[in-house]
């Protein structure tokens, strides 16, 4: 049986905007095992980021426990999740969003800055980082100098970089064109594969949705549908869970 | 040190503006270094040679003459090593454009020698000049300035005293602490040309034995010519020489309230540049907060990369002063303030005052940016990238 690498549970997160105080999510239970690759689907305003972000560590909940590894990240200070994030969590964004003025290798030796490796372990981590994306050969590239595709699988090698065991994404594929996206699928897929790493992807795309083992759609904060995917069946169940929530 | 390249780099990613920005720090720092090397010299104490000479002049202005015959009543005071008649004949040589300005002065030769004895003649002789009634001895600068050589003619064109002097260059002299842009002649060729000016002259300039001397005549000189026609106003040759800048105004204050305003106007603009910087990188301080970084790694790299800018414009500017400053001396030695700008020199003090404000200019500069992109929120941040 599968260990779980996070478990999160009546997860409530509020904001207030004015006196209006917004349920984003809404005592939400869920459970993700270590290796599982997840997708959560759900419409605009569903709680899809917010539940990533906390996941994620980036944002604190209103009330509920989140469990990830041996860390309880919803009790945590500010400056201790920063520790624990650079260390056991990396995160995928959509627009790639590398720093402009740093070459693909300074981008990835970034999270490496603040461990204790010195300079040659850095080396040896971003080169294999950057190898395993396959771009070993643009790494004194600038951002400005890459495709989409390839600024995606920079920061893919910049999320990996510290080895973590939690990889989250939040539409990975979403600017992106069909090949490039597909790339960086087969790409994810091959982290959790051959490496091991645990994924958590926010998408509305039911075909980036369909290469996760796992389907959780969330509707209004509330967790509505979680569906474990058969391989060749994924497709459609996604597509079933998109139609569903437009 | 590991965070150098980003912070390095992230100041440059606007080059127009960081360079700008630079340029905003650099020359105005460059103004305040000049103007704190001028309160400097104001302010300086007086030494060597320079410390035991004495002027006296007319209470009511430099235009103004005194009776030669306060000479006597003046010497009764003793403490006097030597005095000599030192009278500005201004006139025009060649024609009145300031590179043809330098300063020229009616004196006794014989006795001026012995007031400023740490002037060395380089070339001629000083029995030369003093046996020729129209002799002339010239300093270093003007015989560069001009390509002059001993035995040379220079006419000198009265305007104040309605006669042409014909002078015979007989020596040249350099001055290691004065101007060396100065023409001296013997007063007794004016007195002989024009009688009417016999016994009436500009200032003594005098050299006294000791700092006793120095300390007690002033007062002694002024009180005993105070109820007369012809009233004195004693001054150490520092106190005259600041006397030239000091017409100007309060120099002092106004230099001081420049240079603030100035360092306050630096201040406004570099933080603008910061603020702008740390605007435009929300999106980019929240991903590397994502990744890990710490507030006060991030209030460190702003500030940082506010000090570095504030430190590159204000030694670029320290090194531009350095350069520049013996342009501006010269120039200034070719005028009234000549004997002041000789004072002037490079003062490690004012370098370093120059110094401290770019530091003060970067921590302030970037503390406001630097504490707000630490302080945002990182689901804040994230959401501007779109």
């Amino acid at each position: 049986m599968a260990t779980p690498l996070i478990q999160i549970d009546s997860l409530v997160k509020q904001y207030t905007r004015d006196t209006q105080v917004l349920t984003v999510l809404d005592k939400l239970s869920l459970s993700v095992d270590e290796g599982d690759f997840v997708a959560l689907m759900g419409p605009s305003g569903s709680g899809k980021t917010t539940l990533l972000n906390l996941i994620a560590g980036i944002d604190r909940p209103t009330s509920g426990r989140i469990l990830v590894g041996d860390a309880e990240v919803s009790k945590m200070s500010e400056a201790a999740l920063a520790k624990w994030r650079s260390g056991n969590v990396g995160f995928i964004f959509q627009l790639y969003n590398l720093v402009p003025v740093l070459t693909a290798y300074e981008n990835v030796e970034l999270p490496l800055l603040l461990t204790s490796l010195n300079r040659a372990r850095r080396k040896k981590q971003v080169e294999l980082a950057l190898s395993v994306v396959g771009l070993a050969d643009r790494m004194d590239h600038y951002p400005r100098q890459l495709s989409g595709g390839q600024e995606q699988r920079v920061a893919i090698a910049r999320a990996s970089a510290t080895d973590p065991k939690l990889l989250v994404a939040d539409e990975p594929t979403g600017d992106l064109d069909a090949k490039s996206g597909e790339e960086i699928l087969i790409l994810m897929e091959r982290l959790n594969a051959e490496f091991k790493k645990t994924i958590v992807m926010v998408t509305h795309d039911p075909k980036a949705a369909s290469r996760a083992h796992r389907l959780v759609h969330l509707d209004k904060g509330v967790l509505k549908e979680d569906m474990h995917a058969e391989k060749g069946k994924a497709v459609g169940m996604a597509a079933a869970l998109s139609a569903s929530a437009t | 040190m590991k965070f150098f390249p980003y912070v390095f780099k992230s100041l440059f990613r606007k080059k127009t503006r960081s360079l700008l920005t630079l340029g905003s720090i650099l020359l105005p720092l460059f103004v305040v270094c000049l103007f704190g090397t001028l309160i400097r010299t104001l302010d300086r104490p007086p030494s060597g040679a320079g410390m035991y000479r004495i002027v006296v002049r007319h209470k009511v202005s430099l235009s103004n003459w005194i009776p030669e015959s306060y000479r006597a009543r003046i010497q009764q005071l003793g403490g006097i090593e030597e005095m000599s008649v030192w009278c500005w004949f201004g006139g025009k040589y060649v024609d009145y454009t300031p590179k043809n300005f330098f300063a020229r002065f009616g004196v006794e030769p014989e006795k001026l020698l012995k007031v400023f004895d740490e002037a060395k003649i380089v070339e001629g002789s000083a029995a030369d000049w003093v046996n020729d009634r129209s002799g002339a001895m010239v300093g270093t600068e003007l015989v560069k300035r001009y390509g002059w050589k001993l035995g040379q003619k220079v006419v000198l064109q009265g305007d104040i005293y309605p006669v042409n002097l014909e002078l015979t260059i007989r020596a040249i002299f350099d001055a290691p602490a004065g101007s060396n842009a100065a023409l001296f002649f013997n007063w007794a060729y004016v007195e002989e040309a024009l009688p009417q000016v016999k016994g009436r002259i500009g200032t003594f300039y005098i050299r006294a034995k000791d700092a006793e001397a120095v300390a007690r005549l002033p007062k002694q000189i002024d009180e005993m010519f105070d109820n007369t026609d012809a009233p004195t106003k004693t001054e150490t040759e520092k106190e005259f020489q600041n006397g030239f800048v000091q017409m100007l105004g309060n120099v002092k204050l106004m230099l001081n309230g420049i240079s603030t305003a100035i360092v306050f106007v630096i201040l406004l603009i570099a933080a603008n540049t910061m603020a702008m910087a740390a605007r435009e990188r929300v999106s980019e301080i929240a991903v590397l907060r994502t990744l890990g970084f710490q507030k006060s790694t991030i209030l460190a790299m702003i500030l940082g990369e506010s000090l570095l800018l504030a430190l590159l414009g204000g030694l670029l500017g320290l090194g531009l002063f350095a350069l520049g400053f013996g342009g501006f001396k010269a120039a200034l030695m070719n005028t009234p303030m000549g004997g002041f700008a000789a004072g002037m020199k490079i003062y490690p003090s004012v370098l370093a005052v120059g110094f401290g404000i770019s530091v003060f200019i970067g921590l302030f500069a970037g503390v406001v940016p630097a504490v707000g992109a630490a302080r945002r929120s990182i689901t804040d941040g994230l959401r501007r990238v779109g």
